[in-house]
């Protein structure tokens, strides 16, 4: 026997559970959805028990980094308890749809999500653009002007960009667009002419080259939109809001096909034992009340129409042109193209 | 003649459920990889080598130095706090090499807490360049000799406290100067056990993972799990593991053999116990410094950061369930440390009532589980599983078992099991070896039954070992991250698993108070433990 402390509702009400040590335990609960997340915001888990209050469906989660769940569901095969998978970005729902079955069709999903951020096996949850960081300082606006992802491989950036690993998802994700946009070749050379103009080897998260940026380690910065409204907001201490400050964001391809978007996302996991619920659970997030609560939490973009990002993203500038003519089932599809062309490229 | 009785096939049993993953991962290199064995080799293989080497030579330098050193301040000098210090610096065992990498990182980034304090002190000023970025194979190297320098120092230390002063006197009277004895005398006299700490520090370094990883740095094993996830490539993964456990190998024999020649030098007759130097002055002002920045640096430095930032961001302990991730810890960390303990004590004893040489062979064989990398044994955990998943509910009725051992709490302690029965296993057999045969023959001859023996006599002797061993494992399996990682199951978080997900996820604020939990449950157990762990051998 094995007794768990269950948190429900608030820290408050702490009410002892005693669930015997057996090996089909969960399978106990017939009213649950199983979720694989490599989402771990706290803010996902009040989402969570919103629903469960809601719809008395309970909802169980296995969080890790999406590579090591992606495995586990891939070798639990028919035996894996998951119903859906949630991660940061679509490249990774891309690469996993072998792994995901059709069925995210409802149209109350249809309607609420644009069709280039969905497909019938996984949906955007919320958005979010990649875009440029630059020190007002240092960085005029005649330079910036016209900018373009493709044009962060002039020579004139030498030595003044940061951007993360290789092997991050965000990262692969915008080159496999750029790939999608312009063909392996030329974006090979590209990959080599950004490593070129990196100012340093690249390191730390998305966050970091912000700071970077602010630090005056280099001019500009290849990052994510919530970030910085991350850091606006007091959330990463007074220090990183000041250097927040120092830092205006740009949207790159704006007289072209627009800024490249990218999503989080959830995908219905092949033989879910509660596929209902799992459909219910995505429908609830694509709900007002919870993409309020996303948007107001994790400062993304919201994925319905009618509700409005927190205002410090509205301050990023919300008249920009999004990309949405590169669908983003892309991002997995050229995926493997865009690491081998950022490896060969030397890019770390 | 080999007797087949209950304690063979007992100990035969076990034997073959630790060297399941070894196998596993031998039983593919000869499989055919895909391309990305090509590519690898092309691009990146020769990377992973490099760091895994650069990684382990300075580990090991950086070990040798603090261990060796502080050893010798604490074993032949007195100074201020000496004998604190001889307790204290143990305690950087507690801080894994993660969670220290979370804490340079926290400390050193821009507008981090370095700049805070300068800030604070000197007024407003862009001091981020003029802080070092000590981070990625830097970072790694520092987080992880300060987490391991340990293994050096408590078995140099023990080394130390069994040499004669005879010898010391000896050196005296031959001339030879303070710094002629040590390098002469002392140091070649503890060699062995140096080697064994060196030995320790070198595959705990070779299966780093969470640091690794967090700093960016391929190595070896970051890049087993990565061919094994991104390219899905498990054929690949295992024949970087195979390369990677070569190495290991090496080091593992060498760390057998070191012990083995440790064992003639135990102290006989005409021991005189050392006579402490007492310092003044200058030197003992180094010294004292020395000792206090090695446990500062090691120890107050991280739990300092993990503590401004709780303070910093109390936000964390409303949204944090600790009061379920500190029974989640207790539960497994007690379950899985009281089943490898007994367990390692009847094989030990079943080994000395049939004195069966391939009984011996057999266990020994099993205790490679501690040199494999914690990723190395999931992948093969998960592979060797789920294949024979498939194979039971191709031939019979019986089902799936995937559920029995992937993602259940069974299956996270038997994987445990695998990795931690070699610790658990030899260390209560030294203890084990220590009770003089004749013992039982005379209690035989009292009329005592094997049962009453074993019950009587060996576990009331071993009591104290079988307690140090249980708290070495429950340190061990606090924390343990990889493995628990990928092996856990649903709602299941530990302190290790909830403070690397926060860490990961650019929310290094939120993995300090997991942290700090870690760091102080494994503190209480190191204190707990060390009048054992300073006191004996082993």
């Amino acid at each position: 026997m094995i007794i768990i402390i269950k948190k429900k509702g608030n820290m408050k009400n702490i009410s002892l559970i005693i669930i015997s040590l057996c090996l089909y335990a969960t399978s106990l609960f017939a009213n649950e959805v199983n979720i694989f997340s490599a989402r771990h915001y706290d803010s996902d888990v009040q989402l969570y028990e919103k629903f469960t209050a809601k719809t008395g469906i309970k909802v169980n989660v296995v969080s890790g980094k999406s590579g090591a769940l992606e495995k586990r569901i891939a070798e639990e095969g028919a035996d894996s308890k998951a119903d859906l998978y949630i991660t940061a970005d679509a490249g990774r729902l891309g690469a996993f749809s072998a792994n995901l079955q059709g069925g995210l069709t409802s149209s109350a999903i249809k309607s609420a999500v644009p069709s280039n951020f969905r497909t019938n096996k996984w949906v955007g949850i919320a958005k979010r653009a990649r875009i440029v960081y630059f020190a007002p300082e240092r960085v005029s606006g005649a330079e910036l002007s016209g900018l373009t992802y493709e044009s962060l491989a002039d020579p004139k950036w030498k030595g003044r960009l940061v951007i993360r690993a290789s092997n991050n998802i965000y990262n692969q994700s915008l080159v496999a667009s750029l790939i999608k946009n312009n063909g392996k070749a030329k974006i090979a050379e590209w990959s080599k002419g950004v490593v070129n103009n990196m100012a340093r080897s690249p390191k730390g998260n998305d966050r970091a080259q912000i700071l970077a940026v602010a630090a005056g380690e280099a001019d500009i910065a290849v990052a994510n939109t919530y970030y910085l409204a991350l850091m606006l907001s007091g959330k990463k201490g007074a220090e990183q809001q000041a250097a927040a400050k120092k830092v205006k964001p740009f949207f790159p391809n704006q007289d072209g096909r627009g800024t490249h978007m990218n999503i989080s996302g959830a995908g219905l996991v092949k033989g879910a034992p509660n596929k209902a619920n799992a459909i219910k659970l995505v429908e609830f997030m694509l709900s007002e009340e919870a993409q309020n609560h996303i948007v107001n939490n994790t400062f993304e973009y919201p994925m319905i129409k009618g509700v409005s990002p927190h205002p410090l993203v509205v301050n990023m500038g919300l008249d920009f042109k999004q990309d949405l003519k590169t669908k983003v089932v892309n991002y997995g599809k050229r995926q493997a193209d865009a690491l081998e062309v950022m490896t060969s490229a030397g890019w770390k | 003649m080999t007797k087949y009785n209950f304690w063979f096939f007992s100990s035969f049993i076990v034997a073959a459920i630790v060297a399941l993953p070894i196998l596993t991962v031998f039983s593919s290199f000869f499989l055919e990889t895909s391309f990305y064995f090509d590519l690898l080799k092309k691009t990146f293989l020769y990377d992973y080598i490099f760091n895994s080497l650069t990684l382990l030579i300075f580990v090991l330098i950086f070990t040798f130095i603090i261990g060796v050193a502080s050893a010798y301040f604490v074993s032949f000098y007195k100074f201020p706090l000496s004998n604190f210090f001889s307790w204290a610096l143990i305690l950087a065992f507690a801080v894994p090499a993660y969670i220290y990498g979370f804490s340079i990182i926290a400390f050193f980034e821009n507008y981090g807490t370095a700049f805070t304090i300068l800030t604070n002190l000197f007024g407003d000023f862009n001091y981020n360049i003029y802080i070092p970025k000590p981070d990625g194979l830097i970072g790694s190297v520092i987080s992880i000799s300060l987490s391991l320098f340990p293994y050096v120092y408590i078995l140099t230390r023990s080394s130390f406290l069994y040499q004669s002063n005879n010898y010391i006197e000896v050196g005296h009277n031959l001339g030879l100067s303070e710094k002629e004895t040590l390098l002469k005398i002392i140091l070649p006299s503890a060699r062995p056990a140096i080697i064994a700490g060196l030995a320790l520090v070198s595959m705990e370094c070779l299966s780093d993972f969470g640091t690794v990883s967090f700093f960016g740095v391929n190595t070896l094993t970051t890049g087993i799990y990565n061919s094994w996830l991104a390219y899905d490539d498990l054929n690949t993964a295992n024949q970087i593991s195979f390369v990677l456990l070569l190495f290991i190998l090496v080091m593992f024999s060498l760390e057998i053999y070191s012990r083995k020649e440790a064992r003639y030098h135990q102290p006989g007759r005409g021991f005189k116990p050392i006579q402490k130097i007492k310092l003044s002055g200058k030197k003992s002002l180094f010294v004292f410094l020395f000792c206090f920045t090695v446990l500062f640096v090691s120890f107050i430095f991280p739990v300092s950061q993990m503590i401004y930032w709780t303070l910093k961001y109390p936000k964390y302990f409303s949204d944090i369930n600790i009061l379920t991730i500190n029974l989640n810890t207790i539960i497994v960390v007690g379950i899985s440390s009281l089943i490898l303990v007994s367990i390692s004590l009847i094989i030990n004893y079943g080994n000395r009532l049939s004195k069966n040489k391939i009984l011996n062979y057999l266990t020994n064989f099993s205790i490679s589980g501690y040199a494999i990398p914690g990723v190395i044994l999931a992948v093969a955990f998960i592979t060797f599983f789920s294949n024979l998943s498939d194979l039971v509910s191709e031939n019979t009725n019986f089902g799936s078992t995937k559920k029995i051992f992937i993602g259940s709490i069974f299956g996270l302690i038997l994987a445990y099991f695998i990795r931690f029965f070699s610790l658990s296993f030899n260390g209560i057999k030294s203890s084990y070896e220590k009770i003089n045969n004749s013992i039982d023959e005379s209690a035989y001859l009292l009329g005592y039954s094997k049962a009453k023996t074993f019950s009587k006599i060996h576990v009331p002797y071993l009591k104290n070992n079988l307690i140090l061993v249980v708290v070495l494992i429950s340190l061990e399996i606090i924390k343990e991250l990889p493995m628990t990682m990928i092996l856990r199951p649903f709602n299941f978080e530990t302190f290790a698993t909830q403070a690397y997900i926060y860490a990961s996820q650019d929310l290094l604020e939120a993995a300090a108070l997991p942290s700090l939990f870690l760091i102080g449950w494994a503190s209480i157990l190191l204190l707990f433990a060390s009048g054992y762990i300073l006191s004996k051998k082993n």
